[in-house]
């Protein structure tokens, strides 16, 4: 079942990716990183979590087969904890999903960096993500894609995912309260589409909305538990394949 | 004064055995089925706490028992309410219990408040005994023939009053009983009696507070969606049953990718909190085109007009499929009437009613009551959605019984086709695959036994992107329907997996550990595969846990493989059963034994190994048969709140009858009788009734009723023989040691309601009843040594 309903679109205040600035001043260069060290949770020297998160992706992830080092790099650089309740953020590296409220979870981390190493997201690409969620797994694809749409039916998540990747400082992700079953018919075609609400069938309207050579990803399962991932793809003549994809660790347990 | 203390133990019982049948709805719906071992844990905690609290305040107790028992039970009736409304405020995650600590705390916390009344109840009851120095029959009598009258007073209940309401049951209860103790014997009346019993009232007349489900739920889900709104609502004995209509559902299981249409508005259809089915809008007169477009319509590929059976009433949408894939009749099994009616009328506005074209009926009754009853064929029988992609899936029904996918139900169904009749099973795939494959190895022992061989060319596996099919008959599959199988997949773009394409065949991983746990299952040797990390042997009636797939000797195995990322496959109806047992021992250990051993025997009377392995043995026991009988109890009544209402009912009516009569046989030598009249007792008519039990299933509910209670009767009549002639032993040398035998019992009882489970998981009924039988006859053996002195 997927539960997506259409709502007026609430758009946020960032939108879209800027513009490479083409001055190469290293003093400029030295000074912003200085400064985005400073404000930036993620990046600042004293952020308590570094370690935690160096270790959540070189034990849960790469060492779990994930090996594309844009995804690893960008997932040693979002901040998890930040995407969880204060009360949880001790366990935001942990090898398990977290619930984020309203009976919504963050997914494991390694979910989430096969999820999108499969996508093979590219600097260009536009992205729709269906279940935005607490926003971690759209903050992850944005640093490997251009333009990150993400659609969650629940406004209160919608609301507070906004503000926490406004707050982190993510211009490329656009996040509006609606019916994700529906897609985003105004940004479509997209390049690659992730559903990261767990769903009981491929809607329609996605597969059109899926750009020619685009990919598709979706968990099946209920929370706290992913079990089949199905992918598709759409190839440049727009002919579609299906397959499910298996996380390495239940390769593992099969014996393949 | 026994003319006051008798009827307030009989509320007073009534309103707790009340309160645990209503617990078991109310913790269904706001979290997950199964939750009788936790509840019953939780009533044993609460009585074996009684009996420690009395003996740490029994000399000051001592001074004025009956204004002691008056208060208590005053003060235990607004629990009934408040303790439940307190648990509530608990914000009580069973998915963190893994791996937060805090979440044990607040589950601790959770399960002590709601022992809570039965801790107040039992302290009121047991005060006679301790106390009073009456007779022990009669008020043990009281005491359970309340029970026995809570209970059956119960059910009727739940058909009378909203889920929300129902703990109005043991409130009211709770209040007659505090009416008898309003005074004291000559006094007038009390006014701080008085004033309590006004704050009962008070409690009956506000309204209830509304039930927090777990978020996790489908219902508290779809609740969330933005325009949700509940359209009907029907209760009843069966359960709790809600239609919600929410724009934001679109729910279509394994729809093919080849559909490009729209899926029309939806109402979703709620059992207890978990989704049940779904009725498409205004779809009565012409089905929605989607519903041709799953794996689970291959049967109507190969059969043109079939004669349908389908088991479970699956909202309109199984109905529909039927019309719109060319059925010539419809027959559904569903035995939640309420279900039935809040379709079929409440619904009938929304979902434009049933097609006309196609003649439906409707049988209100149990699956197996059904196959067992009626003698027609068909040529597809259907079971779907045997495993499930919603929060069904996380495996808490791994501890539910589901006596049609045991042998003995296959068995049933397949006596039921036709020639060329199919019988059709489709659910969820998984990886690694479990129910498709767990379907299909007791579907071929059943064809095997019937001499239908070879099974494997009588069998079709398909699947989609997320579901699979398979469908059985008795004769061999003619190679003209294999090739239809093919068209079918190939039109619709799913796999077709058994019988095998051919070596040329390609996939992932999943695709070939699929095909080969297939191949397996329909041609590898027969029985179970030791080196299997899960249990996919087929079951039986003996433990009909389809959905328990855990092995305990691979866990260690699992975690060596999986290491950190074995979450997904965690069955938490079984997590949840160990830890809640862990849980109520910690808490048991902590308030009945801790508590216990400190305080000293002054009298020097028989508080010693004796006394505590006989009460352990006891409680243990007496739970281990009980809720075994429960079980079966499920098959033979057809639904769970019905045998759990006539199993504790009956076991508390026959064995107060046992208690009130107990002094006749408290002699050494008459116990010995009693003991070994135990153990046949519980064996023979365990072994009766789960014998009996196919034939019975033909039955009406009257006769499946009476069978259930005579089989049951003679062993539950002897079974309340123990405990209060050992009481009254222990009473003659000084009933100091009262309190403590209260308090291993309680103990191993609390113990007993989940070992009862895990021993059914396990070991099978069969096993857990010998094992119970086997430990009245250890209890047998220590009787004499209760109540002697070791020292004078």
């Amino acid at each position: 079942m997927i539960f997506c309903t259409t709502q007026e679109g609430v758009h946020s205040d960032a939108f879209g990716e800027t513009e490479p600035v083409k001055i190469a001043a290293p003093l400029l260069t030295i000074a912003a990183v200085v400064l985005a060290a400073a404000l930036h949770p993620a990046l600042a020297t004293d952020d308590p979590y570094l370690q935690q998160r160096a270790a959540m992706v070189r034990d849960q992830i790469e060492r779990e087969g994930v090996s594309d080092p844009r995804v690893l790099a960008a997932m040693r650089d979002v901040p998890r904890h930040l995407f969880v309740s204060p009360s949880l953020r001790a366990k935001a590296y942990e090898p398990y999903p977290l619930p984020i409220g309203e009976g919504q979870t963050i997914s494991q981390p390694y979910i989430v960096g096969f999820m999108t190493q499969i996508l093979r997201l590219k600097e260009t690409d536009r992205v729709l993500e269906v279940g935005t969620g607490s926003g971690y797994q759209a903050a992850v694809a944005a640093k490997l894609a251009a333009e990150v749409y993400s659609v969650e039916i629940l406004e209160s998540l919608a609301v507070r995912s906004r503000r926490t990747l406004s707050d982190l400082g993510v211009r490329n992700v656009v996040v509006r309260q609606g019916d994700g079953y529906y897609g985003w018919e105004e940004k479509a075609p997209f390049d690659a589409i992730i559903v990261t609400c767990a769903g009981g069938h491929i809607p329609p309207s996605l597969l059109r909305q899926l750009g020619n050579g685009g990919r598709m990803i979706m968990p099946v399962g209920g929370p706290f538990m992913t079990q089949n991932l199905v992918f598709i793809e759409k190839d440049a003549r727009g002919s579609i394949t299906h397959g499910n994809v298996l996380p390495v660790a239940f390769v593992r347990l099969l014996g393949h | 004064m026994a003319a006051r203390i008798v009827p307030a133990v009989f509320f007073l019982s009534a309103a707790t055995l009340a309160n645990e049948i209503v617990l078991i709805r109310l913790l269904s719906f706001r979290f997950w089925p199964h939750f009788v071992p936790l509840i019953v844990s939780q009533a044993m905690l609460g009585f074996g706490g009684a009996g420690v609290a009395l003996q740490i305040v029994r000399r000051r107790a001592e001074r004025s028992p009956g204004r002691l028992f008056a208060w208590m039970v005053l003060l235990a009736a607004p629990t009934f309410d408040l303790a439940f409304r307190a648990s509530q405020s608990v914000s009580f995650d069973p998915f963190l219990l893994l791996w937060d600590p805090v979440a044990w705390l607040r589950f601790g916390g959770f399960f002590l408040l709601l022992a809570v009344p039965f801790f107040l109840s039992g302290v009121a009851m047991a005060i006679p005994f301790a106390f009073f120095r009456l007779r022990p029959g009669p008020v043990y009598a009281a005491s359970f023939a309340g029970s026995a009258a809570g209970a059956l007073i119960a059910l009727p209940f739940l058909m009378l009053a909203p889920t929300g309401d129902l703990l109005r049951l043991p409130l009211a209860l709770g209040a007659v009983a505090c009416a008898f103790v309003l005074s004291d014997k000559g006094e007038g009346l009390r006014k701080g009696r008085a004033a309590m019993l006004c704050s009962v009232l008070f409690l009956l007349v506000i309204p209830p507070g509304d039930l927090k489900l777990s978020p996790y739920k489908d219902l508290a889900a779809v609740r969330n969606l933005p325009g949700a709104r509940e359209i009907a609502v029907r209760f009843g004995i069966s359960g709790d049953y809600r239609a919600v209509f929410a724009p934001g559902v679109h729910s279509a299981p394994g729809l093919s990718i080849r559909f490009a249409g729209e899926i029309p508005p939806q109402a979703t259809l709620f059992a207890d909190g978990e989704l049940r089915g779904i009725v498409p809008k205004d779809a009565g007169r012409t089905p929605p085109a989607y519903l041709g477009y799953f794996p689970a319509v291959l049967p109507y590929r190969l059969i043109e007009h079939p004669r349908v059976l389908q088991l479970g009433l699956r909202g309109t949408e199984g109905v529909l499929t039927a019309a719109a894939n060319g059925a010539s009749t419809v027959t559904v099994v569903e035995p939640a009437k309420e279900l039935v009616r809040l379709i079929r009328e409440d619904l009938s506005g929304f979902s434009g009613g049933w097609p006309g074209s196609l003649p439906v009926e409707i049988r209100e009754e149990g699956v197996r009551n059904f196959l067992a009853r009626d003698r027609r064929n068909f040529d597809v029988i259907e079971a779907t959605d045997i495993s499930s992609s919603t929060f069904s899936s996380l495996g808490v029904h791994a501890t539910g019984e589901t006596f049609l996918l045991t042998r003995e139900g296959i068995r049933a169904a397949l006596s039921h086709l036709g020639e060329g009749g199919l019988l059709a099973f489709s659910g969820w795939l998984k990886a690694p695959p479990r129910e498709n494959v767990k379907i299909l190895r007791t579907i071929r022992a059943e064809l095997s036994a019937a001499r239908l061989v070879p099974a494997a060319d009588r069998v079709a596996v398909i699947h989609g992107w997320g579901t699979f099919s398979v469908v059985a008959r008795r004769t061999p599959f003619p190679p003209a329907e294999i090739d239809r199988v093919r068209r079918f997949c190939s039109d619709y773009g799913y796999s077709m997996v058994w019988p095998a394409a051919g070596a040329g065949t390609v996939g992932g991983a999943e695709e070939r550990v699929l095909r080969e746990a297939v191949s397996d299952a329909m041609t590898g040797p027969p029985g179970e595969r030791e080196t299997e990390l899960f249990d996919l042997s087929p079951v039986t009636d003996d433990s009909p846990y389809f959905h328990r797939f855990l092995r305990l000797r691979t866990l260690p195995e699992f975690k060596r493989l999986l290491g950190s990322q074995w979450i997904p496959f965690v069955e938490w109806g079984i997590v949840f059963l160990v830890l809640s047992l862990g849980v109520s021992l910690v808490l048991a250990a902590m308030l009945l034994l801790l508590p216990a051993a400190f305080v000293r025997d002054r009298t020097g009377e028989a508080a010693t190994i004796s006394v505590g392995g006989y009460f352990s043995a006891l409680g243990l026991a007496y739970m281990l048969v009980e809720l075994t009988f429960l079980k079966v109890g499920i098959l033979v009544l057809g639904d769970t709140i019905r045998a759990a209402g006539l199993a504790i009912g009956g076991f508390s009516f026959f064995s107060g009858i046992g208690s009130a009569l107990s002094g006749r046989w408290e002699s050494e030598r008459a116990m010995k009788r009693v003991f070994a009249g135990i153990a046949v007792c519980v064996v023979a008519g365990f072994v009766i009734l789960s014998e009996a039990a196919g034939s019975l299933l033909a039955h009406g509910w009257e006769m499946r009723t009476a069978a259930f209670v005579a089989t049951l009767a003679p062993a539950a009549f002897l079974m309340g023989i123990p405990f209060p002639a050992a009481i009254s032993r222990l009473a003659a040398a000084g009933g100091s040691a009262i309190p403590f035998a209260w308090a291993v019992n309680g103990f191993f009882s609390v113990a007993g309601a989940s070992l009862a489970s895990i021993g059914a998981l396990w070991l099978g009924f069969r096993w857990t009843v010998v094992i119970g039988a086997v430990l009245y006859v250890m209890a047998g053996l220590l009787y004499q040594r209760v109540g002697r002195k070791i020292r004078s």
